[in-house]
This record gives C-alpha cells, sequence and structure tokens, in this order.
C-alpha cells in the first residue's frame, strides 16, 4: 500500500520578479512498511519534502505544481484542520536535534503524558512506561519526572522516537536524526528507528546527507541535487551501482574504512544556490558534472529507470585520481611532546568544590611533517587536549617541548615561543572569523599584530588566498558572504600565515558536505606536500583520520586509550574503546 | 527540591554582605556632607565647646570606619539614631511609614504584571496584524511618559478635570484608621470595616494605576520578543509537528520558557518601581517613606536619610530575591546548576 | 549605493526628526524667545496661552504663577536638558563600558568585582540613588550629571557585560590572542567592535532616561539651581495651580515626553537595524 507518493512535485516562491525552486520534478513513491532514504548535500532541499508534508513551508513557499499524496489525500489542497488532525496521530517527525526538540520547561512525563492525551489514551502512565521500555530506555517510570537537560542526547532522541512510534503512525519522516549524535549512539538510534519501523510496519521517510547511512537503513534511495531528482531505486542499486555521475561522484568522495586507502574524488565547484537555479538551463548538474557532454547544457535530462541523466553509461569514465602524496618519511624530529599532561576543572557547587577532570595522564608526540589524528566522542576531553596545547587552557601537571624545548607553563614567555611555531584551526567558521573584518584583515592578523607593513601584507593575503585555493577578489569579502567550505579555507589561510610547524585542527571538516570535505581534505595534503607543516587533527570521524594521519591516537573519557599506526590501530584494535567505535562506524559504500 | 532550598538560602545569604557594602557606602558618603549633626542637634545658641562635647558624645570625632562600626551596633539592636528635625527615632519612622509605601508598590505591581503580561501575550498573539503594528510603535510612547508623570496626568484627568477620584493621602479624612500592621487594605479587611477599605481602594487606584502603567510597556515588550524568540526554538516546531494548537502551545508551552527572562527583568523593573514610589509619593501625598526621604533631604537630617536609603535597599533585595525564587520554581535548569 | 538599514528606518527618522526640533530650540533659544527666562511679570501671572481668553499676545504660551513667560522658560529648558542628556549618557556610557569590557572579557576575579559593585548599585532604586548623591553634592548642573553618571553606569555595565561574555567567548578572539595580540589590542580591535551597535542604542535610551532623572531631581528641587530653567521645576510650580491652571503643567510635560519618544524611537530603531547579530541570521 503506498503511504506517500510525489507526482512531479514542484515547490517554489515567487521572489522580486524571479521564481525560486526548491524542489522540481519530483517523482517518488514510499510505500508501508518500507524506509526511503532521501540524500542530498545542504542546499539539495531535503528538509523540503518534510516541511510539504507537515505544512509547514518557508514563508512564501507554495507547492504549486504536481501531486503529493498522503494515503488518498492530496497534501497540497488538504484543510489546516485536516492536516493537523494527521500530524502526531497518523504523521509523525523525529528531529535532527533531540536536545533541542524536547521543551526545556516541562518533564518527559508532562510532554509525553500531553501527546498521549491529545491521542485519547486514558492509560498514558502505563502507555509512556511501555514505550519508553520499547525503545530501550532503562528506568522508563524515573524518565517520566526528569527534565530533558538532565537526559543525554541519545536518551532524547530515543523519548522522541517512542513519542513518534506511540500512535502506532502510518509515516514517520525522520529528518537528520541521527546528525547531532555521536558515532556509536547514531549506530544504536538508526537500529532502533529500523526495529520501531517494523512492528507496526510503519513508512519512513528518512532524510540524510549521509549515502552510508542511507546505505545501512534505507530500502529505497532518492538522491537529489539543487531541488532536482537525479536518482531514485533500491538503496542496493543505487549505492552499489550509481548511474549518475552526481551520485558516483558522492560515493568517491567519501573516505573509506576498509581496503585499501584511496584518493577521493573531489567534485568542482559547489551546488547553485536558489537564485542561481532559476537562470539554469538544460541539467542543474552539467557544470560541475565530470563527463558532461556538450547537450548537458541545453537539454533536461527526463528520468529514465528513476536517473535523470542523458548519458547514464557516463559514469564509468569519471576517473579518480592518483593516490594521494605518501605520507613524507617520517623523519621521527618531534614538532611537539606531550607528556603527562593533567587537567582538571572546578565544578561549581555549593560549598564543596569539586573538579572534573578533563584530561590526564596524556602523553603523545608529533613528529615534522606528520598528520596525527586525535578521535574520541563528545566530552572525551579532544578539544581539551588541542587547548593545553595551544596554552590556551593551563594544565595541573605535564610537560609541553616544541622541537625540543620545553615550554613554560605559563607566562609571556610560552605564549612567545609558540607564536610563529604553531597556529590552530577552529572547529566552526563562523564562529573563528569576525564577521566585521574582511577575509584580507583576517588572514594577516598575525602580521598586523607585529605591525607590518600594508604592502607587506597585502603581498601575504594574495599568496595565502592562492595556496588555500581562493580567488583574489575574496580578499574584499566580509566572511558572510562566503560558502562553508570557502571560511574552512579562510581559517586554514590565517593559520598558515606565520608559516607555523604545527597545526591544531580541531574538527576542521566536521559540518561541511561530502564533496567539499574531501576538497579540504585534500587541500591539506597538498599544502603539507608544500609547506611541510606537522598536524594534531582531531575527529569524531575514523574514516576522514584514516585517509589523513598516519598516526591516530584514541581518547576516551580524558584518556588516550590507545594509539599507533593508523591502519594497526584500525585493523586490530587492542582497546575496547576503539573497538566498539570501529563496530559503530557505517559500512563503506 | 532540597537544592531548590540550598539556593535560595544561599541568595539570602548573599544578601547580607551586600546590604553591609550598601550600609557602609551609604554612611560614609552622608559623612562627607558638609553638614554637622552634632551643630545641628543643639540650639542654636550652643557655643563652639558644647558643638564639640557633643561631637564627641555622639562618636563624630572618630574614624568614619569607627563610627560606622557604632551605628551599626546600634542598627543591629534596632537604633537608628534620632531624627534631628522630627526628634523621633529614626527607625520608628521609617516603622510607621513603610506599610504604605508597601501597600503602593505591591498594588502597582501587581497593575504593572497584569498589564504587562496580559498585554505581551496578547500583542504577540496578534503578530502579523495591525494590531502588532500599532502596539508595537504604542509601547515605546508609553514607555516614553515617566511614573511621575503618569501620575501627575492622572491627578490632571481622573482628580481635576472628572473628579471621579480621592488624590490626597491614604483614606479619607472622616474614617478612623482601624489600628494594626500599617497595611490598610489588610487591616480594614480584618476589621470588616468596608467604608475604610472601599476609601483605601479610591485612594490607592490613581497612585498605583499611575506607577502600573509607567512599568507595564517593558514587561510587555520583553514578554512579546522572549515569545519571538522561543517560537525560533525547535521544541515549538516539533509540537506543532505532534500536531498541537496554536493557543495550546503558546499557553501550554511556549510561555513557561518565556516567562523566565521576562522575570529577570522585572525583577529589575520592579526595584525602579519600588523607587518610583517616592515621587508618587510626593505627588499624591502618600505618608509613606519617599515623603520622609524627601523632607529628610530637604532638612539634611541625615539618620532619617540613612534608614529609609537602607530600607529601600532592603526592599530592592526582597523582591529580587522573590523573582529569584520564582525563577529557580520555574526554571528546572537553574534548579540544576 | 542604497543607504544603510538604519538610515531607512521610520523610527530612527522621526526619533531624529524630534530631537533635531529639541535640538534647535536649545541651540537657539536666545532668539526663538521673547522674553528673558527669569523675568517676572507680577502683572500677568498665570496667564493662558495668546488666542485663548484673557491671553496676551506677549507671551504665546501664558505665564506661570511668578509671570514668567512659559515658552522662554521651555526653550531654554530644553537647554538644560540637552546639556544634561549628552554629557551624562557619554560618562555613564564611558564608564559602564571600560568596566563590562574588563569584567566580561577577563572574567574570573575582576568579573566577580565588578559583578558585585553591579549589584550593590543595582539594590538601590536610581531615583533614591541619585537623590542621596544630590544631598552630597549640592546643586547644579553639572553635579547633576556626576550623579546620573555615577548612579546609571550600571545600566550599561549590566547589559554590555553578558554580550562581552557572548564575544569573548567566540573564537576569532582566541585566534586574535594567538595571532600574537595583546589583551588590549583584542579588546578593542575585536571586542569592542561588536559591542557598539549595542552601546550605541543604549546611549540613545539612556539619554531619554537622563531627561527623565533631571526632571524628577529639579521636580523635587535638588536639580540643576533655582538659576537655571528646568522643565521639572517648570512642573513643580505648575503643580501647585493645578485646579486654575492645567496649560503651564501639560506644556512641559510634552516636552519631556516629546524628547524622550524621540530618543526612545531613535533607540529602538537603531536596536532594530544596528542589531549586526540579528543582521547576519538573516543573511545566512
Amino acid at each position: 500500500m503506498t503511504v506517500l507518493r510525489a507526482e512531479s512535485v514542484s515547490v517554489s516562491a515567487q521572489v522580486q520578479g524571479v521564481r525560486l525552486r526548491v524542489l522540481q520534478n519530483l517523482d517518488f513513491v514510499l510505500n508501508a512498511g518500507s524506509v526511503l532514504g532521501v540524500v542530498g548535500e545542504s542546499g539539495a532541499g531535503k528538509s523540503m519534502i518534510g516541511r510539504a508534508v507537515a505544512g509547514a513551508l518557508p514563508d512564501g513557499f507554495v507547492l504549486d505544481a504536481g501531486r503529493l499524496a498522503y494515503a488518498s489525500s492530496d497534501m497540497g489542497t488538504m484543510s489546516a484542520a485536516h492536516r493537523r488532525s494527521l500530524l502526531g496521530r497518523e504523521i509523525a517527525f523525529i528531529p535532527q536535534e533531540p536536545m533541542a526538540a524536547l521543551n526545556p520547561a516541562l518533564t518527559i512525563g508532562q510532554q509525553f503524558g500531553g501527546h498521549l492525551a491529545r491521542l485519547g489514551m486514558s492509560d498514558r502512565q502505563e502507555r509512556a512506561t511501555a514505550m519508553l521500555e520499547a525503545v530501550h530506555l532503562r528506568d522508563a517510570g524515573g524518565l517520566l519526572q526528569r527534565y530533558p537537560h538532565q537526559l543525554s542526547g541519545g536518551m532524547c532522541q530515543r523519548v522522541l522516537i517512542a513519542m513518534a512510534f506511540a500512535s502506532d503512525p502510518k509515516l514517520v519522516i525522520a529528518d537528520e536524526p541521527t546528525t547531532a549524535l555521536d558515532v556509536t549512539v547514531q549506530a544504536q538510534v538508526l537500529r532502533l528507528i529500523r526495529e520501531m519501523q517494523e512492528r507496526v510496519g510503519t513508512a519512513v521517510l528518512f532524510i540524510t546527507h549521509d549515502l552510508r547511512l542511507a546505505s545501512e537503513i534505507c530500502d529505497d534511495v532518492l538522491v537529489l541535487y539543487a531541488g532536482r531528482p537525479v536518482e531514485f531505486g533500491p538503496a542496493a542499486r543505487v549505492l552499489a551501482h550509481p548511474s549518475h555521475p552526481y551520485t558516483r561522484a558522492l560515493q568517491l568522495s567519501a573516505p573509506v574504512m576498509h581496503g585499501e586507502r584511496r584518493a577521493l574524488f573531489s567534485l568542482a565547484g559547489q551546488m547553485p544556490g536558489l537564485r542561481e537555479f532559476a537562470g539554469l538551463q538544460g541539467c542543474v548538474f552539467a557544470p560541475r558534472c565530470p563527463v558532461v557532454q556538450p547537450d548537458c547544457g541545453s537539454v533536461v535530462p527526463g528520468a529514465v529507470n528513476g536517473v535523470s541523466c542523458l548519458y547514464p553509461d557516463a559514469v564509468d569514465r569519471i576517473v579518480v585520481p592518483q593516490f594521494l602524496p605518501a605520507s613524507p618519511a617520517s623523519s621521527s624530529e618531534p614538532v611537539l611532546e606531550v607528556s603527562g599532561l593533567h587537567c582538571s576543572f572546578a565544578k561549581p557547587g555549593l560549598f564543596q568544590r569539586n573538579r572534573v577532570v578533563a584530561a590526564s595522564d596524556i602523553s603523545f608526540r608529533v613528529d615534522a611533517g606528520e598528520f596525527v589524528g586525535l578521535v574520541g566522542e563528545s566530552g572525551s576531553g579532544k578539544s581539551t587536549v588541542a587547548r593545553l596545547v595551544m596554552g590556551l587552557t593551563l594544565p595541573d601537571s605535564g610537560d609541553i617541548k616544541l622541537s625540543g624545548d620545553l615550554l613554560p607553563a605559563s607566562g609571556g614567555a610560552s605564549r612567545r615561543m609558540r607564536l610563529g611555531a604553531m597556529q590552530m584551526v577552529f572547529q566552526d567558521p563562523q564562529s573563528a572569523l569576525n564577521p566585521r573584518r574582511r577575509v584580507s584583515d583576517i588572514v594577516t592578523q598575525p602580521m598586523r599584530a607585529v605591525g607590518s607593513s600594508e604592502d607587506e601584507m597585502a603581498a601575504r593575503v594574495e599568496v595565502l588566498l592562492a595556496q588555500v585555493g581562493l580567488s583574489r577578489e575574496i580578499g574584499q569579502r566580509y566572511p558572510a558572504q562566503l560558502s562553508g567550505g570557502q571560511r574552512q579555507r579562510v581559517n586554514i589561510a590565517r593559520a598558515l600565515c606565520v608559516l607555523p610547524k604545527l597545526l591544531v585542527a580541531d574538527e576542521i571538516v566536521s559540518g561541511l558536505d561530502v564533496s567539499v570535505q574531501a576538497q579540504l581534505l585534500d587541500l591539506l595534503l597538498r599544502l603539507r606536500a608544500e609547506l611541510g607543516f606537522a598536524m594534531l587533527f582531531i575527529s569524531h570521524d575514523l574514516a576522514v583520520v584514516r585517509y589523513l594521519c598516519s598516526r591516530v591516537l584514541v581518547m576516551h573519557r580524558g584518556q588516550i586509550v590507545e594509539q599507533g599506526e593508523t591502519e594497526a590501530v584500525f585493523e586490530a584494535p587492542q582497546h575496547d574503546y576503539t573497538r566498539s567505535l570501529l563496530a559503530a562506524m557505517p559500512a563503506d559504500i | 527540591m532540597r537544592k531548590t532550598g540550598w539556593k535560595l538560602a544561599r541568595r539570602v545569604l548573599v544578601s547580607v554582605p551586600i546590604l553591609l557594602v550598601v550600609s557602609f557606602l551609604l554612611f560614609a558618603a552622608l559623612r562627607l556632607l558638609p553638614v554637622d549633626p552634632a551643630a545641628m542637634s543643639l540650639p542654636p545658641t550652643a557655643t563652639l565647646a558644647e558643638i564639640a562635647e557633643k561631637r564627641h558624645a555622639m562618636g563624630l570625632d572618630r574614624s568614619i570606619p569607627a563610627q560606622y562600626g557604632i551605628w551599626l551596633d546600634e542598627a543591629l539592636h534596632g537604633r537608628f539614631g534620632t531624627s534631628i528635625s522630627l526628634r523621633r527615632d529614626a527607625g520608628a519612622l521609617v516603622a510607621n511609614a513603610l506599610p504604605a509605601t508597601i501597600e503602593l508598590a505591591v498594588c502597582a505591581m501587581i497593575i504593572a504584571s497584569a498589564l504587562g503580561l496580559g498585554g505581551g501575550v496578547l500583542l504577540f498573539y496578534l503578530r502579523g496584524t495591525w494590531v502588532e503594528v500599532v502596539g508595537d510603535l504604542g509601547t515605546i510612547l508609553l514607555l516614553s511618559v515617566p511614573d511621575f508623570m503618569w501620575a501627575l496626568l492622572l491627578l490632571l484627568v481622573f482628580g481635576v478635570l472628572v473628579p471621579v477620584l480621592p488624590f490626597m493621602g491614604r483614606i479619607d479624612p472622616g474614617l478612623s484608621v482601624p489600628r494594626g500592621s500599617g497595611f490598610l487594605l489588610f487591616d480594614a479587611l480584618s476589621a470588616g470595616d468596608f467604608a475604610v477599605l472601599r476609601s483605601a481602594l479610591r485612594h490607592l487606584a490613581l497612585p498605583a494605576l499611575a506607577l502600573g502603567m509607567a512599568f507595564a510597556p517593558a514587561i510587555m515588550r520583553v514578554l512579546r520578543s522572549s515569545l519571538i524568540d522561543v517560537y525560533h526554538e525547535d521544541y515549538i516546531r516539533q509540537t506543532r509537528l505532534r500536531g498541537v494548537g496554536e493557543v495550546r502551545i503558546l499557553l501550554g508551552h511556549a510561555l513557561k520558557n518565556a516567562i523566565l527572562p521576562t522575570l529577570t527583568l522585572m525583577g529589575v523593573q520592579f526595584g525602579f518601581l519600588f523607587g518610583g514610589t517616592l515621587l508618587i509619593e510626593v505627588i499624591y501625598g502618600t505618608p509613606g517613606i519617599g515623603n520622609l526621604m524627601v523632607d529628610a533631604v530637604r532638612n539634611a537630617d541625615l539618620p532619617v536619610i540613612q534608614a529609609v536609603g537602607l530600607s529601600y535597599c532592603v526592599m530592592v533585595l526582597a523582591i529580587s530575591m522573590a523573582i529569584d525564587a520564582m525563577v529557580l520554581m520555574l526554571d528546572p535548569r537553574a534548579r540544576a546548576i | 549605493m542604497r543607504r544603510p538599514a538604519w538610515a531607512r528606518s521610520a523610527r530612527v527618522l522621526v526619533g531624529a526628526g524630534l530631537l533635531l526640533a529639541v535640538l534647535i530650540c536649545a541651540a537657539a533659544a536666545p532668539w526663538l524667545a521673547l522674553h528673558d527666562p527669569a523675568e517676572q511679570d507680577l502683572l500677568a501671572v498665570l496667564q493662558p496661552p495668546s488666542g485663548f481668553a484673557g491671553g496676551s499676545p506677549d507671551y504665546w504660551l501664558g505665564t506661570d504663577s511668578l509671570g514668567r513667560d512659559v515658552w522662554a522658560r521651555l526653550v531654554y529648558g530644553a537647554r538644560t536638558a540637552v546639556l544634561v542628556a549628552v554629557f551624562s549618557a557619554t560618562g555613564a556610557a564611558l564608564l559602564g563600558t571600560m568596566l563590562a569590557h574588563a569584567a566580561g572579557y577577563f572574567g574570573g576575579a575582576v568579573d566577580w568585582v565588578i559583578s558585585r559593585a553591579v549589584d550593590v548599585w543595582m539594590s538601590f532604586p536610581p531615583v533614591v540613588l541619585s537623590l542621596i548623591l544630590m544631598v552630597g553634592l549640592g546643586g547644579g548642573i553639572d553635579k547633576v550629571v556626576l550623579a546620573i553618571i555615577l548612579v546609571d553606569w550600571t545600566r550599561f555595565c549590566r547589559v554590555l557585560r553578558s554580550d562581552v561574555v557572548l564575544t569573548a567567548r567566540r573564537d576569532y578572539v582566541t585566534a586574535a590572542r594567538l595571532a600574537g595580540y595583546s589583551h588590549f589590542q583584542t579588546v578593542l580591535r575585536e571586542v569592542l567592535p561588536a559591542s557598539l551597535p549595542l552601546i550605541i542604542t543604549l546611549i540613545s535610551l539612556e539619554m531619554g532616561i537622563a531627561v527623565v532623572v533631571e526632571a524628577i531631581l529639579s521636580f523635587v528641587g535638588l536639580g540643576v539651581g533655582a538659576t537655571l530653567p528646568a522643565w521639572g521645576q517648570m512642573i513643580s510650580d505648575a503643580r501647585q495651580n493645578v485646579a486654575t491652571s492645567q496649560i503651564g503643567l501639560l506644556l512641559p510635560m510634552a516636552a519631556i515626553f516629546v524628547t524622550v519618544a524621540g530618543f526612545n524611537l531613535l533607540g529602538d530603531g537603531l536596536r532594530r537595524t544596528l542589531d549586526v547579530r540579528a543582521t547576519a541570521g538573516r543573511m545566512a
């Protein structure tokens, strides 16, 4: 039985005389008991499907063509009251940010109870407890008395999943439900959604940017690019043998966990913005397509067997570049040696001063030109180690040596020795770049601090922008005018300004789309070959670390539980925690 | 729950040093005045020697911290010095006047909260309509009328031009005031004297309304803007996706979160409001600590200024404690930290 | 080139227009007034404005209980109001901004001391505190300005501090330190610019508050002194005759309202259009 069906659905808004289409010619079928994955990078319009079903499109946007049908009723013409009667009963949603999706001022019991009351259930306490037990939460009764902030992200998501499935809905829409969660929790939540879905044969629309996740859970997959469907079909076929160049490119740009390390394919450019795709002719992917043909720019491809490409056979001609530059001969000349670092923070208490240990007995080294990965889940102390190394947090005890020289624990001398020798690349470029400064100002900040002349700085800007692959005119822009990938390049350029020997990079590719991530990873490797710096690369993504780093440190609860050659650690992990991390990684595609 | 109790206790403890610092600053500031309390407490015929002797007796020849020590010791025993102009204990004067001020302030706070919170919710509920545009602009203009101007305007309109309400004192002069706590409304109620109650209410109406009107717009604006912020949160979207209706979302889900920043602001505003009673009392001839203060200031009556100033601080700290207690009750996250 | 958002806001334009009118009155007071504001005409007391029965064409807005020209006192009163507003708001902003940045940027003990000082200050209602200060300082326009600065720096400090804390937490501030900026450079170049829109908005609102406080102090007779005409004084004088002549009470109140509304409209308009965080949010 078909639960949700889209027939050439189009969603658009008229803005200043231009019709902006976030979705166009969308066709898919979602049957009861199956999971349909909607896959695309940010800006592909994948969330719009869920919002169209919820009747919560952004202001001005309407479903202006085609038919989006739930069971037999048209979602486009459905009355608000009718839609509201379906929401929460027959159609339920699982959100992206579980911690933010529960009301902080109400207990879990009040929220769950309110929902069950709306469903007209009388034995609410028992029912809620039963549902919480069904999502494998322990002490379900006690949980109902608690507030969301007392729960972890994974627990919040389980509560929300329990609420979503409480009414035995026909359709559940899950929008990036695991993005905000740690890898190990992510795997559990994924399994849980599948398990709950199978109980009553619910249909699930699973929206994700991650092809690997889609391959884990989905029966069918719909790949979106710039609001257009590029490929639709059974997950096994689409992901194993992509027929569209975009799907293939996505697949090739994700680093792998198993088998031989292969070079990443990096798709040039970026997805066009809403305004740009109003003016595009022909295939929307043509400007970036690695195997584009002359008529792709003028003919709009129709879907044949779910593939919207004029030349589906061309995917085989996509060439993956030669494998990355080999890791430098391990010079075994250490840039950074850390031994016995210990760091704890005072926890505000009433009278007693509890101390929370953020990092204990941290010892490792980074050799010249070497990329060392630091992996672990949120709260494991990865970022604390980065701050300790940079001197932003003072250790309780332990030594840091920079190129063999012991750094004083604190004070101006320690700061001066670090300046110019090590720099940090921050996680969130939004926060790392002052929105009031031009790019050229930002990247030459260290020179301004020592009073270099304007000419010197202008010259340096040009070199730096070229090195990170940005064009000259970007220098005159403000961070808000850049894309996420461009901002992260500026972030890197600033760190490179003083030609440091060591970069400390904290989750610098985590918020980026896979194709942009591939570009940045290759940029880092290329820059190392040019400039020869070493890097402490902090990440939660083991595949990225495997691609980039020759050695890896695994952190868990403030301690390094395992370290060694990346291949060796990932092939034969010694510590239980490393094993559970590896097991939780979604399979390669 | 135990945690909440601790936090409240801690809040009370924190205000003790604040009060000490405040009283010292007050004391020091007033000692720097070019006014000699000894000379003022003696008849104009006193000789310089008599004054010097008096100064010594009053401890005025010692250092300011030492004098403060004496004053503090006295104050802790309930003695705040003798009023220079009224020749009565300053503490007793304040104790007599305080109920009138508190009564006025509490009524004004109730009016301000009712108008502010009600108006804020209404303005938010009508967002996107012309009411919002007009209301938004209206609140800015209302904010531009300070409390004492409200007092004068209301007095002018309802007291002078359309004389429907009295505007002098706390009660009709012909009525006998029931003895008791000094809180007229409370005393009248407990004595069952409805004539007094009615008269007291009528006398309170204009001053309380004036003060309430001056502080309602700020509360209204903050509640509205915090509601707007809350509606951007994921949990409101998620609640809507469960099919919950708009009115229920507003009253059952959003308000409880939006009220928190509003309460914090109300704590500050009500501190200002308490100060606002001063001018209102002057304008409406209410025998509260405001009038006491203004008279003391005119007569450079240091013990009274000191005692009244301190009682204002105690009241402001009490208000902010009450607000903190409310926040603790309503915000599970504040309880946790 | 389009005008910046703040210059297109109706609130900013109306607010600035009102203030411009007040400013012109203040600046051109000697030319606008036909009489000396202190000149008493005891034969023509409590006259209504010209055009009303009993009014004289000589006194446009009538006279007060001492026969002084109300119009002259209003425009000279605008001088007092504008002077107090500008100097006290600037002073309070300087003091409050410095302390807020010290507290929010350095945190720790500095923050503790400054925050506790704000707590102590906030436990006084501003009206009461300024009254007590005026007792200590004595009257006069400079004392009024000083009293307002000493009372109202907390308004800046309290609001700005939490803003500075948020800014100081941002990675670009850390990056500036890592790039070799001194603390002073970092605050000046990276933190302060982020607070500027808020500071400008607060200054505008504070000017309105200063006008009110000056009026209150003059109202209770502890203001700029009897020799300078002030709106608060006019209100206080007119209150004695409220039963017979209401216009003398309404005019200075209208003057205060127009000035304060001007500052509030300007401040609110600036808050909406200068708020960089909100603007950035709209751009993203």
